[in-house]
């Protein structure tokens, strides 16, 4: 079982630059562990605190937004996390 | 009824099958504001005046800065320290006499958004910052105006059209406050989000083409790549929520 996890370029001087991270979990919130077991760095770039996501990072699976409850949405074999972050400039 | 110098002034558009004559008599005849004369306003001023949008109502409190000029192309070095609604109303002018620009310079505020935006028929959001956003959405939200939202960052950019009551607003996405920046940004990057901002108020005025309904379109400069993400109305929505469909 593989999900794939898009990093945002903000996000990706903590993973040695990957764009995208293969991870591992029955949910959103279980990946997003993968992914920080794998690069730790990427722990406080989404949370702020334990299951607690910055304002500012939008997830999307499968292009469509997770919002609300994000962390515990299921996901499966094949599926595709966005990781983006809110933008606020005019 | 087109005038003689309109129907030449917007040959090329009119040709287009979309537009046509009675099309471009309904842009003649629309009010758009724009809330903000910086980056994202620029291109969105510029373009719907070439368009020959009939009536602009551009709304902003600031003064032209040097370090405006990297992307805030209504302005130039002799605007400086000018109120950017008269640095914007001079330009837009020079561009299109026969566009009605209404300029107003005030800070857009709870107290009184909803007099700022009574008879428009489109709300362009360039602002610089989320609460106002928000505030913008809101007001959008309550008089049924279409709403065109756009922000940028670097060479990042993003685009929705909100049709009150009909398609996921700004508010469905939002996790909690966020801590205002000073925001990096090149200019061609708002130019781009600017631009389809003021595709999508044509689009709807006119009626045509396919919006950025539930669809939030993500521009990635530096790769050279749009993508889209779909978006759906959050029921609990503290602005849209209790609007049926």
């Amino acid at each position: 079982m593989s999900i794939k996890v898009h990093i945002h370029a903000t996000h990706r001087r903590y993973t040695n630059g990957q764009e995208t991270v293969a991870v591992e979990g029955k949910t959103i919130g279980e990946c997003l562990n993968h992914l920080i077991q794998q690069f730790p760095g990427m722990e406080k770039a989404i949370f702020t605190k334990k299951d607690k996501l910055h304002n500012v990072v939008e997830v999307y699976l499968n292009h469509a937004s997770a919002h609300p409850n994000e962390l515990v949405k299921p996901v499966k074999d094949g599926d595709e996390i966005h990781l983006i972050v809110m933008l606020s400039g005019g | 009824m087109l005038t003689p110098d309109e129907l030449k002034r917007y040959d090329r558009q009119i040709m287009i099958e979309e537009i046509g004559p009675k099309g471009q008599e309904r842009l003649k005849k629309a009010r758009v504001a724009i809330a903000g004369a910086g980056g994202l306003g620029s291109p969105a001023a510029l373009y719907l005046t070439a368009a020959g949008i009939g009536t602009l109502r551009l709304i902003d409190h600031d003064l032209v800065s040097l370090s405006n000029l990297n992307r805030q192309i209504l302005h130039g070095e002799k605007d400086i320290g000018e109120k950017k609604i008269d640095s914007a109303r001079k330009k837009l002018k020079s561009l299109n006499r026969m566009v009605e620009i209404e300029a107003i310079d005030e800070t857009i505020t709870e107290a009184n958004i909803s007099r700022l935006m009574e008879g428009c028929d489109a709300i362009v959001d360039a602002m610089d910052n989320l609460p106002t956003r928000y505030v913008l959405n809101r007001c959008a939200i309550e008089k049924k105006i279409p709403f065109f939202h756009g922000a940028v960052r670097g060479f990042e950019g993003r685009a929705m059209t909100i049709l009150p009551g009909k398609s996921a607003c700004l508010r469905c996405l939002y996790r909690g406050p966020v801590a205002e920046e000073k925001f990096p940004v090149i200019g061609v990057t708002p130019a781009v989000i600017g631009s389809i901002q003021t595709t999508e108020v044509i689009k709807y005025l006119l009626g045509i083409g396919q919006l950025l309904t539930n669809r939030l379109l993500m521009y990635d400069g530096l790769e050279a790549i749009f993508t889209e993400f779909t978006v759906n109305r959050n029921p609990d929505c503290e602005h849209c929520g209790m609007l049926a469909d």
